[in-house]
């Protein structure tokens, strides 16, 4: 990062943002933990009914790609734009640090 | 790459065409067997992978400029947000099932699901083969 060359790494308002920054962070996590970690069994009536009208619903006979693109296509779609994010923003790294600057 | 043995250009230069056939084949029985549209865009750009590494970097950029594996990727997003529009113009909820659901594993009935792993195979093969084509690239 540029920020090295140009010497304000130490400038106190920068890590005053990047410790405001880490603790956001380490909040949202914690959150996000709260709920991943609760004691609530899967439905079972979810799982039931995947299985019994997967198959004439859908017409798929592999019931993953049934319920990944046929009853939650939403998330897919949600997946297929965290991808595109992280693609652009992997080659945008990529070609920060190549690159010489004039 | 700056050096390449024989054993690696020959192997890869024989298992490359079988290897992306293998891709679009998980990505065409997505709803038969196992795989689909990510497992085969994964394998799609292994097999672009293995073109790289048997014939080196500029015949395989002839091959695919990186504007078009870029613009293909974007098609492709569009396409899926093209097909989840269908549904709200079929008079149904976005991305909903638009073909009719007459025979089980026909094309008829799973088309929908079929087409979207088509468009979400092309996407993530093209997205992944374009970081490892610019990674690849060295100036």
């Amino acid at each position: 990062m540029n920020l090295r060359e140009t010497g304000t790494w130490f400038a106190r308002g920068e890590r005053a943002r990047r410790g405001l920054a880490l603790i956001l962070v380490l909040c949202t996590g914690l959150v996000l933990l709260d709920g991943v970690t609760a004691d609530t069994p899967p439905p079972q009536e979810a799982h039931d009914y995947y299985l019994r009208r997967g198959v004439e619903e859908t017409g798929a006979i592999n019931l993953v790609s049934a319920i990944y693109l046929g009853y939650r296509a939403f998330d897919t779609l949600g997946e297929t734009i965290v991808f595109l994010v992280a693609i652009a923003g992997a080659l945008y790294m990529v070609e920060e640090g190549s690159e010489s600057r004039p | 790459m700056t050096r390449r043995t024989e054993i690696l250009g020959l192997v890869a230069r024989k298992l490359a065409p079988f290897v992306l056939l293998f891709g679009c084949y998980v990505i065409s029985h997505g709803h038969v067997s196992p795989g689909g549209g990510f497992q085969g865009g994964a394998v799609l750009a292994s097999g672009i992978i293995l073109l790289v590494l048997g014939r080196g970097v500029a015949p395989t950029e002839r091959l695919l400029p990186a504007r078009w594996v870029a613009f293909a990727e974007t098609c492709a997003f569009c396409l899926l947000l093209g097909l989840g529009m269908a549904g709200l113009l079929g008079g149904g909820r976005f991305l909903e099932n638009t073909f009719p659901t007459t025979h089980p594993d026909e094309i008829p009935t799973v088309g929908f699901i079929f087409a979207l792993n088509l468009v979400v195979g092309l996407k993530v093969g093209a997205g992944i083969s374009l970081i490892c084509l610019r990674l690849f690239k060295e100036d």
